[in-house]
Parts: structure tokens; C-alpha cells; sequence
């Protein structure tokens, strides 16, 4: 709960709900044009700051032969396609959250509660480990896999809490989750275990999240399934309002629960499989965000879910700036980073969520 | 009448007593069941002749061509300790990191040798230790100056050369740059390369590895890129380089592959990696 | 078994637990679908409707709502005009002032923007009422709506209901172990035990000592109390 006076109003929320009550409209409005700017503001900023200082004018001139241009090289290909992956991953594992705790009404689930993280880092350590020669033919080895082992998580969870007769359990859902995410984790302890210390070091590097993407290929690929993801979100969020109140009020005020219910879980895995393909499996975004704007926007997910987006991104490609800066010329990984500020703020979660 | 007393008898328990001492003083100096836990000391213990007395090894040594025969008791993660144990050694080669396994070792009364990583003058200084433990300082001795007279000579044939900015890399994800894991300015990959007429673009970081952004390569800017890899298996694609148009190693396809344990082992045979390092930098020296 | 739930009709579903009380409601709310014989609404069977059509004619008050974020009293009204709201489901000036309305007809406007959660358990239900008034539904289905409550709240949704069935002539089903409430609002009651009806009509009726005793298995007192003006349940004892 957040913060309240004696009478139980959040100024922050009362503020911005009372102001704007004549037009639901407008604070939608207000929100979507506020989280378009923040991640905006991010993706044009971070590029301009980095461990080398680079001379823009010299990045942005155009007679200068590509080949020779340091400066331009370092805007264009080390740091521009890293802001905008740490955009992308960090706007679908914010919204990927959001669903994930409205589907189910837990505002402690996280996009990689139901095992989908797990599977991709089974994917990706595959590769890493036993993929050898084939894998190295092509950039795409590794994210392909770990797409792969997303999908894999994800269908495995999904046969079996569909597989109920009256349509789609969430428990089944969580329980399936949990236990592929311990089972797979095992797995991976093993593949360890067998490695070679060279596999191994690459693949823990890989679990603590990297967004040096030096391409606008893994982007480009991804992009489009962000897209119907976000999309599937956007529509889905008046209803999932209605399904984080009450599951029986939700199907007698017209919801098509276990469509809605199939459709969040789809929509919300790609999107994390995507983000995790792309990063490594990047944890906290996809908790600290959701609570974050819950406090600002509340939490209909009408507001909530455009807010995610904007907060996401710009959280994310914050988070990938400090990492690699603040130890220069050496770089902490971006999961560390979201871990050091997530730790502390989940456990601030639990403590409020109990009283 | 003292003399009458120490008569034969005594002076048999005298003997006995006196080559049961020595036998065992020899025991502790000149160890004959040897087990290495290390592939780097493993070559150092055949490089100095005590290769007959290593019976058992890790799990991850290839050479020299003898240790194929030999039984493997795991490595740095899981050594086998009853294997160890049944086979009865009178000396083992640890790492330095393994203190529970040396502690258990202690207990069970086997001398052991704490291998620790450093530069180049550590690897000298764990060949003299190990020889000094083995009984074979000589020997020993032998290796280290004939290591130290590849590197001199190394060192005469690259001296006035300009010294190209290299990166050594040792890993990355296959198939694109990413996590690239280079060699930072500590350890013996770092001191072979200086000896071999090169300049570490990361000198200054004191570490034994540093992992290179792609903004740090493109800054760093060097002129020769040296990969490693211990076997072919793992054989990089170059084409991945490309993405660093800017780094006049890719411009001036100046990417070089060095394949084999003996660019990745701190051992006897760093001298000859080290001739194949300045070969790849100067190939006109030789 | 044949119930009719019309305007102005106020029943009273009565059973044990396992009877079949939870199944009946689902049933009438389009919830679950019957195994046999139909439902009809407006003479058409429930099936047949469009699922918003069906929303926006009936409404359940579960027993407990317990949302999984902190929503205002406002947002939860707000929710109840979903069935009535277009593709893009945003609420226009309209639906913000039937909201208020149905807030002011279960005397909570003054509670508008406070959070759900901070509210008592008599004003909660009060509140997830507006949200079923807001869906401007002619049936109101009350699943056990004072099992949680205490006996002073108990007093004030009876009596909300009964002015909310007597000026906006809702029909109201509710289920409830509560005797006396049921006495106290129902006009006409339903007897459900192991899904089989065993006794349907008017209250003064079927509330009668042996029924309750083929009910429940106990003996229980029935008469008029005339201060409460209305059939008053007093359990004795249990029936071996």
C-alpha cells in the first residue's frame, strides 16, 4: 500500500485523478504524450554519454569517410543500437510485468515468475556450452536459442494450464512456472557442471544481461514482436482492470475471462521472450517498474500499461548508462545494476505488502 | 663394559631405526606418486623428469601425449577425493583456491603443493618450487633457463621494432562480438606479449581479464587482434570483427588465430607461445 | 425447479453448504452453463444472449472482493459501466455521473476517492453494490452478501437492499445461511438441498420449523417478532 494520510487518500494519484476527473480521456492522453517523452528523452540523451568523450561534431559529420570516423563509430554502433535494445527490453519487461501481475493478481509476479527465463537460459547455455562450430556461423546463434527455450517454457506451462476442461487455471499456471523455473535451473547447474571453465564464464556473463548489441539487426528482428505484443496489451488493459478486481464480476460484466486470460499470458511471454533473446534475462525491470507507476499513474492498467512502456525504457537505458560508466574502463553488468537498486526495493515491497 | 652392553642387538635396532628414518626423510623429499590437479603443473612435473612418478591427473589435461593413459581425478570444481585418496599419492598439486580439499588432504596425512596463477616470473618461480618439492631442482633449473633463452631470444629478434597495440582475446559468443573477453594487464599472457614486441591496448587495467565493450575496442583502437583458442573446435568466425570498421586491426585484416593448450597454459611451453605470439606481431623477424 | 426473478421480486435462496446455493447464482449469471433445462432471460435462453447484453441486464455481488491493486471506491463503480462503455472502454461524462449516482443511492459519495482497502467490510460491500448499480442491471444476484459482516452492517445492507428493491423495483436473488435476514428482506424463498428444491413460495410460507428441520437438521423456533415485524428464526438444537 502506498502512502496515505488518516483519511486513506494518496495525494500523488488524488492529485492527478481529481484534477483530470472530467476526462478520463485526458489523463490518458496526459499519460501516453508523458511516457512517449520520457523514453524519448532517454534514447536521445544516454548515446551522448559513455566511458570514452566523444566529439559529436565529428560523429555527425557526414564528409568524414565512415571507416575512420571513431567517434561515429562509437555513436553509432557502440552506443545508439544499445540505448535503443535497453528501450525495447526495458519497455517489455515493464509491461510484460504489469500483465503478468494482473493475470495473476499478484502485484509480486514478475515476467520471469512462470519459468520463461529459466528456459531461455537453458537455450542460450545449449549454445554456449555444446553448440560449438554451428554456432559459430552466425550472430544469431545464441538469441535464437534462447528464444527457443522461451517458447519451449512457455508452451509447457501454457499445455498444461489450458489443459483443464473450463478452460485456463492461473494456479496451474503458477505452479507449472515455479517448478519448470526449478527444474530448468537444474538442468543448466548441470550443463555447467560438465562444461569447460570457458563455456561456463561465458554463460554466467550472459545470465547477468548484456545489451551491447553493436547491431540494429537483433532490433529490427525483435521489433515486430514487440509490437503485437504491446499491442494485444493496450487492448486488453480495460480488462484486465476488471479481472485484478474480481474474476466472477469480471465474466458477469461481459469479460471473456479465459480468452483474456490465454491472451495475456501469450502476448506477455513473447514480449519476454523477445527482451530476454535480446539481453540475457535482465531481472527487476519487470517489478520495480510496475510498482513504480502504480504509485504515480494507480493502477488501471489503461494508464498503467502506457506508463510501463515510457518507464520501462527509460528506466532501463538508465540503468545500462551507470553500468557502464561508473567502473570505466570497465563495465557492470546491466542486471547487476537493476539488482542492486531491485534487491533492496523488493524487499521494501514485501515488508509493505505484509501490513 | 658401556661397549659390552651395545652389543649386537642395539646396534641392529640402531640400523633399523636409522633406515627406517632415512627411508621415510627420503619419502617426504622425493615424492613417488604424484598427483596433478593442474594442467600447467602437470607439464611442468614432465618437463622436469618427475613424469614417471605422476599417476594420476585432472580431468582436463591433454598433454604431454603421456598423461592419455593416466586416470583422471576431476579438477577444480569437483575433485574426486576417494579416487585421490585410493590412489594413494605422496604429493598433489592443488589449486590455491582449493583450501577445503588441501585441509582434507592434510588430514589424511598427503603433502600437497598450492599452485597459484600469476605472470611470467610466477611460472618460474612454481617451476623452481615444484622441482625443489620433487626432488629435482637440477632438472628444474634446466627448464627455466631454457625457457628464459627463448624468450631472450624473442626478445633480441623484436627489439627496435614499433610495437603494435594488440588485443589478445580468449572468448567471446560465437558467432557475433559479444562478451568479448580479452587479456587485461596482469598475467602471463599479458608479460609473453610484451616480450613478444607487443603493446597491451589494456595495460592499465590490472586485471587478468577485462571484458571489452564495443565502445572500449573501438577506443582502445588496436592494431593487431590476436584470438586464442585452446583446441579447433572452437575456431571463431573473423567476420564478426567487421562490425568495428574503425579498429585498424579489422581495416588492415590484421586478425590472427592462435590455436593450442600451449597459448592458454601458465607452463613450460609459454616460451614457445610466446615465439608464436611475436611471429604473428613480427613476422618479418623471423 | 422453476424460479422467476422479476422486478420488484425479492428471493431467497436458503441451504446448507454443498446445496448448490454458489451453483444456482453462477447459473443465473451466465457463469456456468446448465446441464439440463434452461435459463431464460426476458424468455430467451441465457446462452442465446451476446455476453455484454446479458451484463447489462444482470448483476452479481459476490460475496467477498478482495482486488489485487489499490483501487478507489470510484475506480470500482467506474468498472461496473464496462458492459455499457464502446470498443475503446473509456468512460465518458455520462458514465462518471451514473457511477455517482449509484454511489449516492448506497450513501458512499462521500467515499469517492478514498481506497478500497481502507474501507470497513460494511462499506465495501456498499461499495461493490454501486458497482453493480452502475451497470444499470435489473437483477441484482447476492452471493452471501453478509457472511462476512458484522451484525451492525448486517442491519445496513438489509436495509439497503430493501430500499434499493423497493424504489428502483431491481429484483434481487440472494443466498445466504443467515435465517433471519433472509425472514427479515426476502418476499419469497428457496429451499435448495443436494440440488434438489424442497420447498419454494412466500416466506411467511416455507420458513416453517419443519421445513428448517429437513433443511438443516436442526430444530429452530419460528415465529413473528413484532418489533421486527417480520418471521424471526431461533436455532435450538441439533437433530441427531
Amino acid at each position: 500500500m502506498p502512502p496515505t494520510n488518516g483519511e486513506g487518500v494518496v495525494s500523488a494519484r488524488d492529485r492527478i485523478a481529481h484534477s483530470t476527473i472530467q476526462g478520463i480521456r485526458a489523463r490518458l492522453v496526459t499519460v501516453c504524450l508523458g511516457s512517449v517523452a520520457l523514453a524519448l528523452g532517454a534514447i536521445v540523451l544516454a548515446p551522448l554519454a559513455g566511458s570514452t568523450s566523444i566529439s559529436l561534431a565529428h560523429a555527425f559529420d557526414l564528409t568524414r569517410p565512415w571507416a575512420s570516423n571513431v567517434d561515429a563509430q562509437i555513436f553509432f554502433v557502440a552506443r545508439l543500437p544499445r540505448v535503443l535494445a535497453a528501450a525495447l527490453v526495458g519497455s517489455a519487461l515493464a509491461a510484460s510485468g504489469v500483465v503478468f501481475q494482473a493475470l495473476l493478481r499478484n502485484p509480486l509476479a514478475t515476467p520471469f515468475t512462470l519459468g520463461i527465463s529459466s528456459g531461455a537460459a537453458l537455450g542460450a547455455m545449449l549454445v554456449l556450452t555444446i553448440g560449438g562450430a554451428f554456432a559459430a556461423t552466425t550472430w544469431a546463434a545464441v538469441p535464437a536459442a534462447s528464444f527457443a527455450g522461451a517458447l519451449a517454457a512457455v508452451s509447457i506451462v501454457y499445455a498444461l494450464a489450458a489443459a483443464r476442461q473450463r478452460g485456463f487455471s492461473t494456479s496451474v499456471l503458477l505452479l507449472a512456472g515455479v517448478t519448470l523455473n526449478s527444474f530448468f535451473s537444474a538442468l543448466i547447474l548441470m550443463l555447467q557442471y560438465f562444461a569447460d571453465m570457458a563455456s561456463v564464464m561465458q554463460t554466467l556473463r550472459w545470465l547477468l544481461g548484456d545489451l551491447d548489441v553493436a547491431s540494429y539487426t537483433p532490433i529490427v528482428v525483435a521489433l515486430p514482436m514487440l509490437v503485437v505484443a504491446i499491442t494485444a496489451f493496450l487492448v486488453l488493459a480495460p480488462r484486465l482492470n476488471l479481472l485484478s478486481v474480481s474474476i466472477d464480476a469480471a465474466a458477469m460484466r461481459g469479460v471473456d475471462v479465459v480468452s483474456t486470460q490465454r491472451i495475456s499470458f501469450l502476448s506477455a511471454s513473447l514480449a519476454t521472450g523477445a527482451a530476454v533473446s535480446i539481453g540475457g534475462p535482465i531481472g527487476f525491470v519487470g517489478i520495480i517498474v510496475p510498482h513504480l507507476v502504480r504509485l504515480i499513474v494507480g493502477p488501471d492498467h489503461r494508464l498503467a500499461l502506457p506508463a510501463s512502456l515510457g518507464f520501462g525504457a527509460a528506466f532501463l537505458v538508465a540503468c545500462d548508462l551507470v553500468g557502464r560508466t561508473v567502473i570505466a574502463p570497465l563495465e557492470l553488468p546491466v542486471g547487476i545494476v537493476t539488482a542492486v537498486i531491485g534487491g533492496p526495493f523488493f524487499l521494501w515491497l514485501l515488508v509493505k505488502h505484509a501490513q | 663394559m658401556l661397549n659390552r652392553r651395545i652389543g649386537t642387538r642395539t646396534i641392529l635396532a640402531a640400523l633399523v631405526i636409522g633406515l627406517t628414518l632415512g627411508l621415510s626423510l627420503q619419502a617426504q623429499t622425493k615424492p613417488s606418486r604424484i598427483i596433478s590437479l593442474v594442467p600447467g603443473a602437470t607439464e611442468m612435473l614432465f618437463a622436469i623428469g618427475a613424469g614417471p612418478r605422476v599417476v594420476a591427473v585432472s580431468s582436463y589435461d591433454k598433454e604431454p601425449p603421456e598423461v592419455t593413459s593416466l586416470p583422471r581425478v576431476g579438477a577444480l570444481i569437483d575433485p574426486d577425493v576417494e579416487r585421490i585418496l585410493s590412489l594413494k599419492p605422496d604429493l598433489i598439486v592443488v589449486y590455491g583456491s582449493q583450501h577445503d580439499l588441501a585441509q582434507q588432504l592434510g588430514r589424511a596425512g598427503i603433502p600437497h603443493f598450492s599452485y597459484v596463477h600469476g605472470g611470467l616470473p610466477d611460472i618460474f618461480r612454481t617451476i623452481r618450487e615444484l622441482a625443489a618439492r620433487t626432488g629435482d631442482i637440477e632438472q628444474g633449473e634446466r627448464v627455466v633457463k631454457g625457457i628464459e633463452a627463448t624468450l631472450a631470444d624473442v626478445s633480441k629478434r623484436v627489439a627496435g621494432r614499433p610495437r603494435p597495440k594488440t588485443m589478445i582475446v580468449f572468448g567471446r559468443e560465437p558467432g557475433s562480438l559479444r562478451n568479448v573477453y580479452a587479456s587485461g594487464g596482469y598475467g602471463f599472457l599479458h608479460d609473453a606479449l610484451a616480450i613478444a614486441g607487443g603493446d597491451d591496448v589494456f595495460g592499465d587495467v590490472k586485471r587478468e581479464s577485462v571484458q571489452a565493450s564495443t565502445e572500449l575496442m573501438l577506443t582502445r583502437a588496436p592494431e593487431v587482434i590476436v584470438e586464442l583458442r585452446a583446441d579447433d573446435e572452437s575456431a571463431p568466425d573473423r567476420a564478426a570483427w567487421q562490425t568495428l570498421a574503425s579498429v585498424p586491426a579489422v581495416r588492415n585484416n590484421r586478425i590472427v588465430l592462435l590455436t593450442g593448450s600451449d597459448m592458454v597454459t601458465a607452463g613450460p611451453r609459454i616460451g614457445q607461445a610466446t615465439v608464436r605470439l611475436a611471429k604473428a606481431l613480427h613476422p618479418e623477424a623471423f | 425447479m422453476s424460479i422467476d426473478v422479476g422486478p420488484g421480486t425479492f428471493v431467497g435462496v436458503l441451504g446448507p453448504n454443498g446445496s448448490g446455493k454458489s451453483t444456482l447464482l453462477k447459473l443465473l449469471g451466465r457463469l456456468l452453463t446448465p446441464d439440463a433445462g434452461t435459463v431464460t432471460l426476458d424468455g430467451r435462453p441465457l446462452g442465446a444472449w451476446p455476453r455484454q447484453a446479458v451484463a447489462r441486464r444482470v448483476a452479481m455481488v459476490p460475496q467477498e472482493t478482495h482486488p489485487a491493486f489499490d483501487y478507489t471506491v470510484l475506480d470500482l463503480v467506474l468498472m461496473g459501466r464496462y458492459p455499457h462503455l464502446g470498443a475503446l472502454a473509456i468512460e465518458g461524462p455520462s458514465d462518471l455521473a451514473i457511477a455517482r449516482d449509484a454511489l449516492r443511492a448506497t450513501g458512499m459519495s462521500a467515499f469517492e476517492s478514498r481506497l478500497f482497502s481502507t474501507l470497513s467490510g460494511g462499506e465495501k460491500q456498499r461499495v461493490v453494490i454501486a458497482g453493480a448499480l452502475a451497470q444499470q442491471a435489473d437483477v441484482l444476484l447476492l452471493d452471501e452478501p453478509t457472511a462476512s459482516l458484522d451484525p451492525g452492517h448486517q442491519l445496513e445492507i438489509a436495509a439497503l437492499l430493501v430500499e434499493l428493491n423497493r424504489t428502483r423495483a431491481l429484483g434481487l436473488l440472494l443466498s445466504t445461511h443467515d435465517l433471519n435476514l433472509a425472514a427479515s428482506v426476502c418476499h419469497d424463498l428457496v429451499m435448495l438441498s443436494e440440488g434438489m428444491v424442497i420447498g419454494t413460495g412466500p416466506t411467511g410460507d416455507v420458513l416453517t420449523g419443519a421445513n428448517i428441520e429437513r433443511l438443516y437438521g436442526i430444530r429452530a423456533d419460528v415465529r413473528f417478532h413484532p418489533e421486527a415485524g417480520h418471521l424471526t428464526v431461533v436455532p435450538l438444537r441439533h437433530l441427531s
